[in-house]
């Protein structure tokens, strides 16, 4: 069984080795009773992915999901270089 | 002058297919050249770096990229490489390439790159033998890329790497995971050329602006870190407009 200590990491872990995942930027903080996720990812479907094997794999914790989708919006500017 | 675009960290597998594509159709009217910083896909299979090609290849300017760690998840590098330079990608791997750009010439010099750590916090070739080819990966890429950097001639020379080179570009990363997201030896590398630009991802939640010890800029590109498609940076430049044409 997963201690409250080793949480971070296993989720950590799933984020990153889970064939469905495979994310290494994102956040993942303890408050309270909530574990809070973070960072940014490249579509909706990897956010949803993200909570739902959460989910399934730590059906104990409720999760908080402040996952963004990364813009890929065209720049606007140019930077000197010198 | 030469304008280059670079980004890093894009991860194209299907799911991700066309959300770039109407930023780089306009691509060729703001650089000259894009300059991929690795984690071109999730897994790294050939499959996703179809993916990645059909995505990022087929513009009317020349495409650069290194591989990232993602890449050889699947332990198909080679496959990767292949797809891609079959669509018309450069893939340097302790390798450069010199682009022809308006009567100059921009030298790429690029690799992977691998972790180590940075000065004060960096990991020794001593003890078990894991670790000892932990540093000689290391240094075995920070070696290549100093061969590549100083076999080219050219006006404007780049590094091009996924790992970063210096710890300023990861501010923002928690301290303890400096060691896996680069090390001191590719700044070390970048430092021994006359290199004017060098280019990194893997730290998403780092900084964007650095320097090596020896005053090279340096820039994370990496997506979550620049939050638009792609950055532009100018080389060679007398003036600079920092408006982009066509940018709406």
């Amino acid at each position: 069984m997963t201690s409250d200590t080793d949480l971070e990491a296993e989720i950590q872990r799933l984020l990153t080795e889970h064939d469905r995942i495979a994310e290494q930027g994102i956040t993942v903080q303890r408050r309270d009773h909530l574990v809070v996720l973070g960072g940014e990812v490249e579509s909706a479907q990897r956010r949803d992915e993200i909570c739902r094997q959460i989910t399934a794999h730590f059906p104990d914790v409720e999760i908080t999901c402040d996952i963004g989708i990364t813009r890929a919006q065209a720049p606007s500017e140019v930077e000197e270089i010198s | 002058m030469i304008r280059i675009a670079a980004v890093g960290d894009v991860h194209v597998d299907k799911d991700v297919m066309g959300r770039y594509r109407p930023a780089l159709e306009d691509l060729p009217d703001r650089a000259d050249a894009l300059l991929i910083a690795g984690d071109l896909t999730r897994h790294g299979t050939p499959e996703e770096a179809r993916c990645f090609a059909a995505e990022f290849g087929g513009l009317a300017v020349p495409v650069v990229v290194v591989l990232g760690n993602h890449d050889y998840q699947s332990d198909q590098p080679d496959e990767v490489t292949e797809v891609l330079t079959d669509a018309g990608i450069t893939v340097l791997e302790g390798e450069a390439t010199v682009l022809e750009i308006r009567g100059h010439r921009l030298g790429i010099a690029g690799t992977k790159g691998f972790g180590g750590g940075f000065a004060g916090a960096c990991a020794s070739n001593f003890g078990e033998r894991e670790m000892k080819d932990f540093v000689a990966t290391a240094e075995r890429y920070a070696d290549s890329l100093s061969k590549a950097l100083n076999s080219v001639e050219c006006a404007a020379l780049v590094a091009l790497t996924h790992y970063a080179p210096v710890p300023e570009t990861l501010v923002g990363e928690p301290l303890e995971i400096y060691a896996f997201l680069g090390c001191y030896q590719l700044g070390r590398a970048i430092d021994s050329a006359p290199t004017a630009l060098a280019l990194h991802g893997h730290a998403h939640h780092g900084s964007e602006r650095g320097r090596t010890p020896g005053g090279v800029p340096v820039r994370n590109v990496a997506h979550p870190v620049i939050k638009q498609a792609y950055n532009v940076y100018q080389l060679l430049s007398e003036e600079v407009d920092a408006v982009l044409t066509g940018a709406g």
